[in-house]
C-alpha cells in the first residue's frame, strides 16, 4: 500500500483544506492528524492551528503575518518531514464511559432498535461490546467523533432535530457514535446518557481525550448514575 | 484596581476580543468581535493593544457611567453617541469624566459599536481570550447595574477654552450601507454544485431574522449540489459559504461550529466578514468573486490603514504623556545646540 498522497485546496485568505488521498481511509486518518500535530509542535508564527478529522485537516492561519502560499509551502515540509521520520500517534489513552440506557436517558433507543430490526438488548450489547478510536474533535465544544457500533444498518438522522441535547448524551447517527460534552441542538439520536462530566472550561485541555484516544461505554443503572453524577471523566490507563 | 463602570443600561452587550484563535484545534469555535477592523480600531483609538478586551454592543441602545477618569474610544456602525449628555464624534479618543454617562443611542446602517477603554478590563480568559462561548456558557454578558473594573484612569485631556474636545484625529472610518458587495473565493468543493455555482454571483440576497454571530442565513436564489456522495465531517474555515437546505444559504461567521459535513461553495474573504459583521436583517448582499491573492491583498491594506492611526495616536499621546507616568520628561535635545 503506497503512502496517500496530499491535495491541498484554498478555503479562503485565511485556511488551507489538507486531504489525503489514498485507499486506505487509516492511512489517510493518520497521515492527517500526524500533520496536525507536526503543525502544533512547529509553533509557527501567523499559523493559529489545525482541525484534523477523517480525511482532511484545516489549517488557520492570520493572513497578515502570513499567507496561503507559505502556509502550502510550510504543510508540504511538514510532509517530507513526516515521510522521513515518521508520523507515529503518541500511545492511545483509554476512557471507559457509565451509561444508562433508554428511558428519559435515552429517548432514540427503541426507535433505533426498531430501525435496526434488533431488541433494545441488542442495541445495547452491540453498543457496549466495542472499543471505540477517538476520530476527531467535533461540533459542539470537542464531541469525541467515533465510528459507530457494528448495527446492521445507518442510522438515520431525526427528522426534527431536538433544539436542546443534554450534556452527557450519548448518541448515534450514520455509522458514528458520539457523546455530547456540553448543551446543544442535536439530530443524532440519543440511546443513553453519562453521568460523567465531559466538558471543564476551568481546565486546560477542555476535554480530557484527544483524537487517536480509545473509549468504551458500560451499562449502568439510574441508582449508579445519581452516584456518579457530576464526576469529570478520566483515563484509566 | 480603578473605580469601575458602572452598565446602566445594558442592552445587548459582551465583554469581548480579537477571538479564541487556539480554539478550533480543540473543537471550539473562534468567536471574538464580529467586525474585527472597528474592534481593532477602538483600541488603537484608546491606546491599547489590538487585542485588549472591549465592549461589543449589538443593535440595542447602551449606557454606562464613569466611576474615574477615563479615556475611551466607540467606533463600529453609525450611532448617536453623547458622553455627559455632550454629542461626541466616535473614531475619535474621547476623555470622560468620572460620574459621567457615556450613552450609545440609535445604532443604523449596521449592527454593533465597539468600545474600548484605555487600560481595558482584567476578565476572565479560557485558552487565552475572552470572547463569550454561547456553547459552553463561557464569558460575560453585562446585565444592568453591572459593575466592571477599569485597570486604568486618565485625567481629561480638553481643549483649556470652551471645554472643547481635544482629540481630532480624523481618521476615515469605513463606509457602512445597506446593501454589501461581499468578495468571495472559489470553496474547496465548488465543482460539487456544477454549473449551478454561478447563481451565487447573479442573485441578490436578503439577510434574515435568523442570523447570528454563528452565520448569516441568506434568502435568494440557491446553488445546488450536483453529487449525492456523503461527506465526512470536515473542518470548515469562518466564512464558509453552504447550502444545507432549499431556503437559504448559509454563511459561517465567527461562532461557527469547527466541523460539518456540508461541502464549501464559496468562502467569504477575511475584510468581508467585518462587513458582514455589521449586516442588519433585511439588508442585501450581491457576491463578487475575488482571488485569495487579492483577498490578501485588500486584508493587508486594511491593516496598514490600522496602523499609520496606531503611529498618529502614538505620535499625539506621546505628546500629551498619555499612557506614561506624570512628571518632567527630558525632551531630546535639539540638532545643533
Amino acid at each position: 500500500m503506497s503512502a496517500p498522497t496530499l491535495e491541498i485546496h484554498e478555503s479562503g485568505d485565511a485556511a488551507l483544506r489538507a486531504v489525503a488521498v489514498s485507499a486506505d481511509k487509516e492511512a489517510n486518518w493518520s497521515t492527517v492528524h500526524s500533520l496536525a500535530a507536526w503543525l502544533a509542535t512547529a509553533g509557527v508564527d501567523g499559523i493559529h492551528g489545525a482541525v484534523p478529522t477523517y480525511d482532511s485537516v484545516l489549517v488557520e492561519f492570520d493572513p497578515y503575518i502570513t499567507s496561503a502560499r507559505q502556509v502550502r509551502a510550510f504543510i508540504q515540509l511538514g510532509m517530507r518531514q513526516l515521510e522521513f521520520v515518521g508520523g507515529g500517534l503518541r500511545q492511545p489513552r483509554h476512557f471507559d464511559v457509565p451509561v444508562v440506557y433508554g428511558g428519559g436517558y435515552g429517548p432514540d433507543l427503541e426507535r433505533v432498535a426498531e430501525q435496526q430490526g434488533l431488541s433494545v438488548a441488542e442495541v445495547i450489547a452491540l453498543h457496549t461490546q466495542k472499543s471505540y478510536l477517538i476520530r476527531c474533535l467535533g461540533a459542539p465544544a470537542g464531541s469525541p467523533m467515533m465510528d459507530g457500533p457494528d448495527f446492521p444498518h445507518p442510522v438515520p438522522r431525526l427528522k426534527d432535530p431536538r433544539l436542546s441535547v443534554p450534556a452527557g448524551a450519548v448518541s448515534v447517527a450514520g455509522r458514528q457514535a458520539v457523546i455530547a460534552p456540553a448543551v446543544a441542538p442535536g439530530g443524532w439520536c440519543v440511546i443513553g446518557q453519562t453521568p460523567l462530566v465531559v466538558l471543564d472550561a476551568a481546565r486546560e485541555p477542555l476535554v480530557p481525550y484527544t483524537p487517536g484516544d480509545v473509549l468504551r461505554f458500560h451499562r449502568i443503572d439510574a441508582v449508579e448514575f445519581a452516584r456518579l453524577e457530576g464526576r469529570p471523566l478520566e483515563a484509566t490507563a | 484596581m480603578n473605580n469601575p463602570l458602572i452598565v446602566e443600561q445594558a442592552g445587548n452587550s459582551v465583554i469581548t476580543d480579537l477571538g479564541r484563535t487556539r480554539g478550533p484545534a480543540f473543537g471550539l469555535p473562534v468567536n471574538g468581535a464580529l467586525d474585527q477592523f472597528s474592534a481593532k480600531a477602538a483600541n488603537i483609538l484608546a491606546g491599547n493593544p489590538d487585542n485588549d478586551p472591549l465592549l461589543e454592543i449589538t443593535a440595542l441602545d447602551f449606557r454606562m457611567r464613569a466611576t474615574s477618569d477615563l479615556l475611551i474610544a466607540v467606533t463600529g456602525a453609525p450611532l448617536h453617541l453623547t458622553v455627559g449628555g455632550r454629542e461626541t464624534p466616535c473614531w475619535e479618543p474621547v476623555s470622560v469624566r468620572a460620574g459621567e454617562t457615556v450613552a450609545i443611542r440609535r445604532i443604523t446602517t449596521g449592527l454593533r459599536a465597539y468600545i474600548a477603554v484605555h487600560g481595558s478590563f482584567p476578565v476572565p480568559v479560557l485558552l487565552g481570550s475572552c470572547a463569550p462561548d454561547t456553547v459552553i456558557g463561557f464569558g460575560l454578558r453585562l446585565a444592568n447595574g453591572t459593575a466592571l473594573p477599569t485597570a486604568a484612569s486618565l485625567p481629561p485631556v480638553s481643549q483649556p477654552h470652551f471645554g472643547l474636545p481635544l482629540y481630532r484625529l480624523g481618521f476615515a472610518a469605513p463606509q457602512f450601507r445597506d446593501h454589501l458587495v461581499i468578495d468571495v473565493t472559489d470553496g474547496p468543493d465548488v465543482t460539487e454544485f456544477g454549473a449551478t455555482a454561478e447563481l451565487l454571483y447573479r442573485s441578490t440576497y436578503t439577510v434574515s431574522p435568523r442570523s447570528n454571530h454563528i452565520g448569516l442565513r441568506l434568502g435568494g436564489l440557491l446553488p445546488e449540489r450536483q453529487t449525492t456522495a456523503e461527506v465526512l465531517s470536515r473542518g470548515v474555515p469562518v466564512g464558509a459559504i453552504e447550502v444545507p437546505s432549499r431556503d437559504e444559504l448559509l454563511l459561517l461567521h465567527r461562532g461557527r461550529g469547527v466541523t460539518a459535513g456540508y461541502p464549501v461553495l464559496a468562502v467569504a474573504t477575511t475584510r468581508a466578514l467585518d462587513l458582514l459583521g455589521q449586516a442588519r436583517p433585511g439588508h442585501t448582499i450581491t457576491f463578487r468573486k475575488t482571488t485569495v491573492a487579492e483577498a490578501t491583498a485588500t486584508h493587508r491594506a486594511a491593516c496598514l490603514e490600522l496602523e499609520r492611526l496606531r503611529g498618529t495616536v502614538q505620535t499625539v499621546f506621546g505628546l500629551l504623556g498619555v499612557g506614561t507616568n506624570a512628571g518632567w520628561r527630558e525632551l531630546p535635545a535639539a540638532a545643533g545646540i
